[in-house]
């Protein structure tokens, strides 16, 4: 039997197809091969497929300090007695952590906002985990501020949103420094991140 | 004769989306094209050489492949990055405002280099004087200007008299300024509204008229009668002064566009809360 000859309308398959094609970055092509590949599996590949979407929307909630997805609450960072507890980085997602703390040189805290500041999609600060941020930088234990959210309007707009409303603090603010990416080119590079590039110049 | 499958275009970038894996669906506003949306692939990659240059706000030269459905975008250069727009909130929210309205005001295949002129002079503007409200009240009489959809401002919507000092309404719906004796006619102030004319003035009265004041009406002839916003005098606005033009501007192109205009949101978040909000110290 070939699958590609199941009739198209059986409705569990359709019903799979239509929610892979929700996924961000899954067209209707790739949700059918998807579908297709999901029918050929053992069963139990599948039910353990099933079962981890399952775990993973029952057990994963947010941190109550640092709103990253955890399943412990605080998560294993805010909890770590190791951490730097004067210095807190503002990242856009999870994925922003698990890209910093790979470099192993930062070990302060995180901030994920789940999300940037976009007007023209009508997210504002309240629509993201940004009224979450102030009050942990109110009893005066944090002394640093580092946003690392992406090099974009949006990013740039949330980063410019946070440093003016900790304005008159004595939260110091401090940015990613911005600049040629590695592998990037001079020649390409657009007018701000050359500017940028230059004034976060250090000496060699 | 088929047209060429290259083309080159000056265009402002007025909002982006994420398009697949890297890529990009760019919607721009172009000096001969009008609205267009383009892909622009790998804009997403750190590496990618159109990164940076397809940001919204930013003015670019591009060349373009056409496309079955939509045009590639294969090179782009900017022309102008509005830097000091970019680097202020206030400005920035503003500027999105702009391109919002070019977005709704302006139409695809259509082109209208008034209207991208306007946009681009007035995120200048914004980039010089991010505080003042002159530059985006400019904006907004001019948006309608260049789009056929300019108030009546010196003579009556209703008895096409000129305007004489009093006490005058004015009618988004109704196309510009009522004089005093007009106003007060039934017609235009206690007939049902069947017209469909709700204008969220709440002043009850049949097409939505406001109060008009003579000092905000001066401002808004002479709002008209430059040329670009560089031109404008150096005028200061009193607070209940640039409410009411920001008021009447503001209604008067929500009317016509008929549709939410989303980046107000942040606009009057901004405006309201000054963008500080000083965390509060116990000590
Ligand atoms: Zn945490
Ligand atoms: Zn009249």
């Amino acid at each position: 039997m070939t699958l590609e000859h199941l009739p198209s309308a059986a409705p569990s398959l359709a019903r799979l197809i239509q929610e892979l094609n929700k996924l961000p970055g899954i067209g209707p092509k790739s949700a059918q091969r998807l579908a297709y590949y999901i029918i050929r599996l053992p069963d139990g590949e599948a039910q353990d497929l099933a079962d981890a979407i399952n775990a993973v929307k029952q057990s994963i909630i947010f941190c109550r300090e640092c709103q990253n997805l955890t399943d412990a609450n605080p998560c294993s960072v805010c909890a770590n007695a190791q951490r730097n507890r004067e210095q807190i980085c503002v990242v856009e997602d999870p994925l922003d952590v698990l890209a910093l703390e790979r470099t192993h040189c930062y070990r302060g805290l995180y901030h994920v906002l789940h999300g940037v500041i976009s007007p023209l999609n009508g997210i504002g600060p309240d629509q993201i985990k940004l009224k979450e941020l102030f009050p942990r930088l109110s009893d005066g234990a944090v002394k640093e501020v580092v946003i690392a959210t992406n090099p974009t309007l949006e990013g740039e707009a949330t980063a410019m949103y946070i440093s003016r409303h900790l304005a008159g603090s004595n939260v110091k603010v401090t940015h990613l420094a911005r600049g040629l990416p590695v592998g990037g080119s001079l020649e390409y590079s657009d007018e701000l991140t050359l500017s940028r590039a230059f004034q976060g110049r250090q000496e060699v | 004769m088929a047209p060429p499958r290259t083309y080159r275009a000056e265009a402002l970038t007025l909002k982006t989306a994420p398009f697949g894996e890297a890529d990009l669906l760019v919607t721009l506003f172009a000096r001969e094209e009008g609205k267009l949306r383009a892909v622009a692939k790998g804009a997403r990659r750190p590496t990618g050489k159109l990164v940076g240059h397809l940001e919204p706000l930013t003015f670019t030269r591009l060349s373009l492949n056409r496309g079955r459905n939509l045009d590639v975008v294969s090179q782009a250069q900017t022309l102008d990055n509005f830097t000091p727009l970019k680097s202020n909130l206030t400005a920035l929210s503003k500027g999105l405002y702009v391109a919002e309205l070019v977005d709704g005001f302006g139409s695809e295949a259509s082109p209208n280099e008034p209207l991208l002129r306007l946009a681009l002079d007035t995120l200048a503007a914004l980039g010089r004087a991010p505080e003042d409200d002159l530059p985006l009240l400019y904006f907004q009489l001019h948006l309608l200007a260049v789009s056929g959809l300019l108030p009546e401002l010196h003579c009556c919507v209703e008895c096409r008299r000129p305007l004489e000092p009093g006490r005058h309404r004015y009618s988004a719906a109704g196309g510009g300024v009522f004089c005093p004796d007009c106003a007060a006619a039934p017609a235009v102030n206690g007939a049902p509204d069947g017209a469909g004319y709700s204008s969220g003035y709440g002043t009850g009265t049949g097409i939505g008229t406001r109060p008009l004041s003579l000092r905000a009406l001066k401002v808004l002839r002479l709002l008209a009668s430059r040329r670009r916003p560089a031109d404008l005098p150096d005028l200061t606005l009193d607070e209940p002064l640039a409410l009411e033009l920001k008021a009447i501007l503001t209604a008067t192109v929500q009317y016509w566009l008929d549709r939410e205009i989303r980046s107000n949101a942040f606009l009057n978040h901004l405006s309201r809360t000054g963008g500080g909000g000083a965390v509060s110290r116990s000590e």
